[in-house]
């Protein structure tokens, strides 16, 4: 017995690593990444490097961690509506808590929770109910939420909570949005280890299969859109402390992002594959792809050289777990 | 019983167009009473010519929709297919060489959505999106000379800007070829859709795949064939718009990224695949162009008309495609 069909053996029959065999794309490519910024812009790993970096990742990061129990629980559930969602929580949060002077730390933590996890019940609400498909659903919140944002605040205007003020300089690594995120991501982890994370598996892996054995899917759905909400809030937040501003269009740009960052980390759009460590994961590739890629000097180029490389990466990953899954395709 | 069924169904699959007909009957008839010149032949002449540029390019979308899929590429298909005449105008090219290899790449992108979704159908969206990312990077980086971001300058030939320009006029009457080209395609592609076998088949493999397969249509065939056309379309929309525009810009195709999709919706074909039509989609087109420009009449800004058509989908789908509740798929 050689040495390749004795891992195959051990890799394809542990159910335990089987369920995270979406880690391994992003893994690699994380590998990759780390050997080629070592070798050509090591400035990253230096103390302002990483702090910066996490300033900047933080949004992207929990914008794609609201994305996956979306993702999770079936139905071909993208979030589209995500990117305006951080714009509609930055921009009302700046003009009407902080424009009217409401700026004590408990009630804008609670706010960007609460209209976070609000429009996400909505949403859920609306899926469930009037039982139209998940694209569609966020699609118009997609297109609401724009034209809202552009009327609370026609361009950037206004500031941030002033207690927020230093939290965007990145100058060291354990800065406020460090402990923010670090404290998001242990959420997570807590969450995914729950039995109703397994039932919102269940649930986008076969839902009539999960709501013939018992599964309330009902609630899985609307669990895993209340956590998309807070995680969503969550990335507002951060994204209101990096720019220190509102900003009614630039939040739109998160959608396609945290899509490519989730869809790196290995979940499937079509539900029931993936998790939270491979949105992680895949947020820390695209910054790292795009950080070597400026490392290289492409001139006037390079913003298009990054898109192209963001898209090839984007299909070749698809592809990849495509493969690896293909024993999961239902007929 | 099983006839009587089809019947019934069939009279639903009408009542979708039928639904966003009267829509767009109700939106014309208050625009006239409102807005004040909203009938008058210059506005009618402008609504009919963005309208031919959203129907040309809701095609293809169209097509794949019929099948359950959705092709995210075609606003950057547009965009590229737009500065790549422009560059390769400036090349010197002749413009009928350089319209036929835009198309041709325009094609090429189409196949290699087809190619790469078709294993991965629930995920056509992010499939098409990555496609398109790849397309409108590598063309940017073909077309940049350098200078101006996205932008490409170019004279335009004469023919191509009375094609779609707003004071264009085809033989003599007033109104750019441009929509009379969406016109005709219109009728072919109703009447290849509703007459032919290979139209029909689109709505057999949309409609069940595993039977569409049993009597020997196959999927693989017709789910590339809809992303091609796809390709094909939006590559030409992107080339008619250069003429509209007078210079290549890489951003023109970003209002098709969801308008495509609205016009779809709207006109009654369902994402689920399987119902609706190229005949709905341009009733769609017709009822988000004449909605445009009822709420510019009343002074809506661009942002809240985005926020009107959006609360717009939600009811129009609910009404005719919805999925059934889970305890009666079991």
């Amino acid at each position: 017995m050689n040495f390749f069909s004795k891992f195959n053996q051990f890799y394809m029959h542990n159910p335990r690593l089987e369920r995270e065999r979406h880690l391994l794309v992003p893994i690699v490519l994380i590998i990759i990444l780390f050997t080629v910024i070592i070798f050509r812009a090591p400035h990253l790993f230096s103390s302002d490097g990483i702090g910066g970096a996490i300033i900047v990742i933080s949004p992207l990061i929990l914008a794609a961690l609201a994305l996956t129990p979306i993702a999770l629980v079936g139905r071909g559930g993208i979030d589209l509506s995500v990117g305006p969602l951080i714009g509609f929580i930055n921009v009302s949060l700046v003009a009407w808590l902080v424009g009217n002077g409401y700026t004590s730390p408990f009630l804008v933590v609670s706010y960007v929770l609460g209209a976070g996890i609000l429009y996400q019940v909505i949403v859920a609400a609306i899926i469930i109910y009037i039982r139209v498909s998940p694209i569609i659903v966020t699609l118009s919140g997609y297109l609401v939420l724009t034209g809202v944002n552009l009327t609370i605040m026609d361009r950037p205007s206004g500031f941030s909570p002033e207690w927020m003020y230093e939290w965007g300089y990145g100058a060291e690594i354990l800065s406020p949005i460090f402990f923010i995120l670090s404290g998001m991501i242990i959420i997570w982890f807590l969450f995914s280890r729950t039995v109703f994370y397994q039932q919102i598996l269940l649930t986008g892996a076969d839902e009539r299969m999960a709501f013939a054995s018992g599964v309330n899917t009902v609630a899985a759905r609307f669990g895993a859109h209340i956590m998309g909400g807070i995680f969503a809030g969550m990335a507002a937040l951060t994204y209101t402390a990096l720019i220190s501003s509102g900003d009614p269009t630039q939040g739109n740009t998160y959608t396609l992002a945290a899509i490519t960052a989730m869809i790196l980390g290995g979940t499937s759009p079509a539900g029931g594959i993936g998790g939270g460590l491979g949105s992680v994961l895949g947020s820390i590739n695209m910054y790292m792809i795009s950080y070597v890629l400026s490392s290289f000097n492409f001139g006037n180029v390079s913003g298009f050289v990054t898109q192209a490389s963001t898209g090839v990466i984007l299909a070749l990953s698809l592809l990849i777990n495509s493969l690896m899954n293909k024993k999961v395709e239902k007929l | 019983m099983k006839k009587n069924y089809l019947y019934i169904k069939d009279i639903i699959q009408k009542q979708n167009v039928l639904l966003a007909f009267s829509l767009l009957i109700i939106l014309i008839t208050i625009g006239a009473l409102i807005v004040p010149s909203f009938a008058s032949s210059i506005s009618i002449r402008s609504m009919l010519l963005l309208a031919a540029f959203l129907g040309l390019a809701s095609l293809g979308q169209t097509l794949c929709a019929l099948l359950g899929g959705i092709d995210l590429s075609i606003p950057y298909v547009i965009g590229s297919a737009n500065i790549l005449l422009a560059s390769l105008l400036n090349m010197g090219l002749p413009t009928t060489l350089a319209i036929l290899i835009i198309i041709f790449c325009g094609l090429i992108v189409g196949l290699i959505n087809g190619l790469l979704s078709y294993r991965l159908q629930g995920q056509s969206i992010v499939v098409t999106l990555g496609v398109g990312f790849i397309v409108v990077g590598v063309s940017q980086i073909f077309t940049s000379s350098g200078v101006y971001g996205g932008n490409v300058l170019s004279q335009v030939p004469p023919w191509i800007r009375n094609m779609s320009s707003f004071g264009g006029n085809t033989f003599g009457f007033p109104l750019p070829p441009v929509v009379f080209l969406w016109l005709i395609i219109t009728i072919i592609m109703v009447a290849i859709m509703s007459r032919t076998l290979f139209g029909r088949s689109f709505y057999a493999v949309g409609g069940n795949k595993r039977a569409s397969s049993r009597i020997l249509i196959s999927e693989f065939k017709i789910w590339n064939l809809a992303y091609i056309i796809s390709g094909g379309m939006s590559a030409m929309t992107g080339m008619i718009l250069l003429g509209f525009s007078g210079g290549g810009f890489v951003g023109v195709g970003d209002p098709y990224l969801f308008t495509t999709i609205a016009a779809v919706v709207i006109g009654g074909t369902s994402l689920l695949g399987g119902q609706g039509g190229y005949g709905s989609t341009v009733v769609g087109t017709l009822v988000l162009t004449v909605l445009t420009s009822l709420l510019v009449g009343l002074g809506l800004s661009y942002a809240m008309q985005q926020s009107v058509f959006g609360l717009l989908i939600i009811p129009m789908v609910a009404l005719y495609a919805r999925s059934p509740q889970i305890r009666n798929q079991i």
